[in-house]
């Protein structure tokens, strides 16, 4: 988990991975991340820099990024979550771009998604067309991309998209799945006890997707 | 509220001479209505504040209640009703920061916060705008800290069109053995920490102790919020605390360095040196008395001995925050400022805590008698046109415009969120998986304003009922009493009956005040508008196991539902007679402690024995709202006969819409009905079997005839989308 200044959820996913999936997680300080001693690199939600200039704007232009780049290309799993996604678009590690939500507003709220050509290490074992719910809680998630994303996996509101993104897109791949980002959180889905009525923990299947990959492969 | 004479002549004697610019700063900072309760103190030595649990009390930055034997809640209310009004916006998003820091003073994690809002018509431009603006500070304070928002209460009302009140309210959790219990020495440094010192907020608690008058000359004194610097500081004192690099930790809140050094002193019989040149300043020029009595946000003091200095000094670089060393604590008990080596204040500790009590006259206002005194009630002649009316009251119809802009998921804790219990559950993993609180917020100004007494007694029962509702147990609460013009005898009397109301119902309860904080000069000037007074209870639970947890959604078609509790003809200050007739009087409610001890020991054993399906407690608009809001969160109908409502001496509009204290409505498993009946028999509470969940309407009938009838669908439009229809228009 790298932390910047203004980063939240990083002991949220710390819990997950530990004590759901049983895998060994750390938060690492921005500033003292090195990017091969790790198996999986997750830029967890909050407002790096207060979201100053743009959300994740100050951060995707931090060294730790060329860190995470170089990860990447090694093989790396990568996941942004909310505000990790919009590191992760303004460091061009995926297409697209965040921006404020149509409402012009803040929202908390749990949805659900459908996955799309699920692959790679965080959705090894979703398929296609999966129902997954999660709760999303931003004010820039309104996903802005010139067309229709026709190969990579993406992941896409169902039934009502809560923010104007276009195509209703909740979340995108890279081609091979390596790096992902997802505007709603799986962290906060991943436990039954957490899950309001109506809805099921469907956080679940990125983490043990992810569990699973580390042990046998993507 | 400038100093007055007699204040000024008791200076002049402290020091045995004439105050130096900086020292009249420090006094007017120190002994303001906000900072030293000197029109309050008198009256809150009544409220009960000691419990078993109870390790701090009122007195320090916030006090901590023992959970789960090894634990300790750190809670704590505030109001920024003053600063809201001008400034929505950084008004309340410093509320929020403000009272974060005061949990971080025990070396607790804030994990949650409240708030607790009176706004005005949303239909009202002025009034819309200031709700938009509260609303939206909070929110991205809140959210940008990390801390989820996860409970509290929103009112609307007239009287708070141009003056609306701000109160918030945190919760944290701390290990005891970390727990910032320590006492400062002399030779400890005093360290400030966090955002450099501005000319924003100076003398904003000697503002906010004086009516708002027209409020082109008050920005100055509203704080602006950085919630970047705030979060560093949870991260960066939580670090330090748990490495041992931390003695004592102070916000610098209302009155700024002024305050914190001289509580710290004056608490502990110390002196201190400090070089206010050594502070990191905004700006260059700012003048020593601008820079003792700053309030600018996001700083705190910390208490450190020499040795441990090193170690919070990494941790404060790590995060990048800025400090500095500015002066040590002695034991002359004399506060000595300086300036640029020179001398400019020289002020005995304990002269400065320690202002003259103020004791203001009361007097019973002519109108309290008129307005509580038994209204003959008129007759609603539509119940189900009442009961669509009510469910779409702003004040009952669903608050998700409000909280959806809250993250009250982060920190992955929120069991019963937003909208689905009566109180917010939290699970508190550093205990183990299935131990957590509950925590919720109330107030009533619609009764407070009519009768203080019974509306602040009946906000600490409905907090209790609450917290019961879901399942915990309720161990202590806060107040905040926001009240006018204490030197007007009328509104004075408001709030010494307010605190009587808090007292007593606390006292009966058992449960203690542990902390609070007071209000006075809630009034509008420019707008000779009357701002309602109000108490508000912000309460905490204890839960054994979350999964036991309630929420408030009717659960399964053939389940039978019960009304715990009698019901009486009380429909005085109610949503009824405001809604339906306009009107605001009549008696209010009276409040029972000992049915809500009785009938709360009732649903906790119904939840314990795993009857329960579904709980809610009855307020606003009686069982007839508390049934329908149970009818839509669950998409279920309800057969109901309410002869079977146990009641004294009301007629169908009581048993449908009074608001007597003490009722809970329970939706229990269909086949442990009978035993559920037997412990209620056991312990000797009412309780009529209502009716039954259904698949179809609700429908309300008296013997055989109906009373009401309405769709589940056409009342959940209603209630989702009244709220943010009437906001966003």
């Amino acid at each position: 988990m790298i932390k910047f200044p203004g980063t939240n959820a990083d002991l949220d996913v710390v819990w997950v991975l530990r004590n759901v999936v049983s895998l060994d997680a750390s938060v690492v300080w921005f500033k003292e991340f090195k990017g091969k001693s790790y198996d999986a690199i997750v830029l967890p939600g909050g407002f790096s820099y207060g979201d100053w200039l743009r959300a994740g704007a100050i951060a995707a232009r931090s060294k730790v990024i060329d860190e995470v780049i170089d990860a990447s290309s090694n093989g790396v799993p990568i996941l942004g979550i909310c505000n990790g996604f919009q590191i992760l678009t303004e460091a061009g590690l995926l297409p697209g771009a965040l921006i404020t939500n149509d409402s012009g507003k803040f929202l908390c709220k749990w949805v659900k998604v459908r996955v799309k050509r699920p692959r790679g290490p965080w959705l090894k074992l979703a398929y296609d067309d999966m129902t997954v719910d999660m709760p999303i809680a931003h004010g820039e998630g309104r996903y802005y991309i010139d067309s229709e994303v026709e190969h990579s996996p993406v992941i896409k509101y169902y039934g009502h998209n809560p923010n104007g993104s276009l195509f209703d897109i909740a979340g995108i791949a890279s081609n091979d799945g390596l790096v992902m980002g997802l505007m709603p959180h799986p962290e906060r889905a991943a436990e039954p006890e957490l899950v309001p009525t109506g809805y099921t923990a469907g956080g679940l299947v990125v983490w043990r997707s992810l569990a699973t990959s580390l042990k046998e492969g993507w | 509220m400038p100093l007055s004479i007699d204040e000024i002549s008791a200076i002049r004697e402290i020091l045995g001479r004439e105050p130096t610019k900086v020292e009249a700063y420090m006094f007017e900072a120190q002994w303001s209505e906000h900072c030293s309760y000197k029109s309050s103190k008198h009256y809150l030595r009544l409220l009960p504040t000691k419990g078993k649990d109870v390790i701090i009390g009122p007195g320090r930055d916030a006090p901590a209640v023992k959970v789960f034997n090894n634990y300790a809640v750190v809670f704590k209310i505030e109001s920024h009703n003053h600063p809201s009004a001008v400034d929505p916006y950084n008004g309340a998003s410093t509320g929020v920061g403000g009272i974060v820091r005061d949990i971080l003073t025990l070396g607790a994690k804030p994990i949650a916060l409240l708030d607790l809002l009176f706004l005005g018509e949303p239909n009202d431009s002025y009034a819309n705008w200031l709700i938009r603006g509260v609303v939206k500070g909070i929110s991205d304070y809140g959210n940008r800290i990390g801390v989820p928002v996860v409970a509290g209460m929103t009112w609307f009302d007239k009287s708070y069109n141009t003056y609306p009140l701000v109160n918030v309210a945190c919760v944290g959790v701390v290990e005891l053995s970390k727990l910032l219990n320590n006492t400062p020495k002399a030779g400890d440094l005093i360290v400030i920490v966090g955002n450099s010192t501005g000319r924003d907020g100076v003398l904003g608690s000697s503002f906010a102790s004086k009516p708002l008058e027209d409020d082109s000359n008050n920005i100055a004194a509203v704080q602006v919020g950085n919630p970047l610097i705030e979060k560093l500081l949870i991260d960066a004192l939580n670090d330090a605390v748990s490495k041992g690099c931390v003695k004592y930790i102070k916000d610098l809140g209302g009155g700024g360095l002024t305050t914190a050094v001289s509580e710290i002193t004056a608490e502990y019989e110390l002196g201190a040196v400090v070089e206010l040149n050594s502070l990191h300043v905004r700006e260059d020029d700012m003048r020593p008395e601008e820079i003792i009595v700053s309030e600018s946000q996001e700083r705190m003091l910390i208490v450190t001995s020499k040795e441990q200095l090193q170690g919070l000094i990494s941790v404060l670089e790590m995060y990048d925050l800025q400090y500095s060393v500015i002066g040590y604590l002695d034991s002359s008990k004399v506060i000595r400022i300086y300036y640029r080596g020179e001398l400019v204040a020289e002020v005995p500790s304990s002269e400065l805590a320690r202002p003259q009590i103020k004791l203001w006259d009361v007097e019973v206002p002519e109108e309290h008698s008129s307005l509580s005194k038994e209204l003959s009630v008129p007759k609603v002649t539509n119940f189900k046109d009442a009961l669509l009316k009510l469910i779409s009251s702003p004040n009952v119809a669903s608050k998700e415009w409000v909280y959806s802009q809250y993250d009250y998921e982060v920190g992955v804790r929120t069991v019963v969120k937003p909208g689905y219990g009566d109180a917010a559950v939290l699970r508190l993993i550093e205990v183990d998986t299935y131990s957590g609180i509950a925590v919720k917020g109330d107030g009533n100004p619609r009764y407070t304003s009519i009768d203080p007494f019974r509306g602040a007694a009946n906000a600490v029962g409905e907090c209790f009922r609450n917290l019961v509702s879901v399942g915990s147990t309720p161990i202590a609460i806060v107040d905040e009493l926001n009240a006018g013009n204490p030197e007007k005898p009328e509104k004075y009397w408001y709030f010494t009956q307010m605190v009587k109301g808090v007292s007593w119902m606390a006292q009966e309860l058992n449960i203690p005040v542990v902390g609070g904080k007071v209000s006075f000069y809630n009034e509008d000037l420019s707008n000779a508008t009357e701002v309602k007074p109000v108490t508000t209870i912000v309460g905490v639970g204890v839960i054994n196991d979350i999964r036991k947890s309630q929420t408030l959604n009717l659960k399964h078609v053939g389940n039978y539902v019960l009304v715990v509790g009698v019901t009486y003809p009380e429909l005085g200050g109610g949503e009824l007679l405001y809604r339906y007739f306009s009107i605001e009087a009549g008696e209010v409610p009276l409040p029972r402690p000992s049915t809500e001890l009785l009938n709360g020991s009732y649903v906790r054993r119904l939840i314990d024995f795993g009857y329960a399906a579904s709980v809610h407690d009855v307020s606003l608009g009686g069982i007839a709202v508390a049934l329908t809001e149970m009818c839509i969160k669950g998409r279920k109908g309800v057969y109901v006969d309410l002869k079977n409502v146990p009641e004294r001496g009301c007629e169908l509009q009581d048993l449908l819409f009074s608001e007597t204290q003490g009722r809970y409505v329970v939706e229990v498993r269909r086949e442990v009905l009978n035993k559920a009946l037997e412990v209620a028999h056991d312990l000797g509470v009412h309780v009529g079997v209502l009716g039954v969940v259904s698949s179809g309407d609700i429908l309300f009938r008296y013997s055989n005839v109906d009373v009401l009838e309405a769709d589940v669908d056409e009342l959940h439009e209603a209630y989702e989308n009244a709220l943010s229809k009437s906001i966003e228009g």
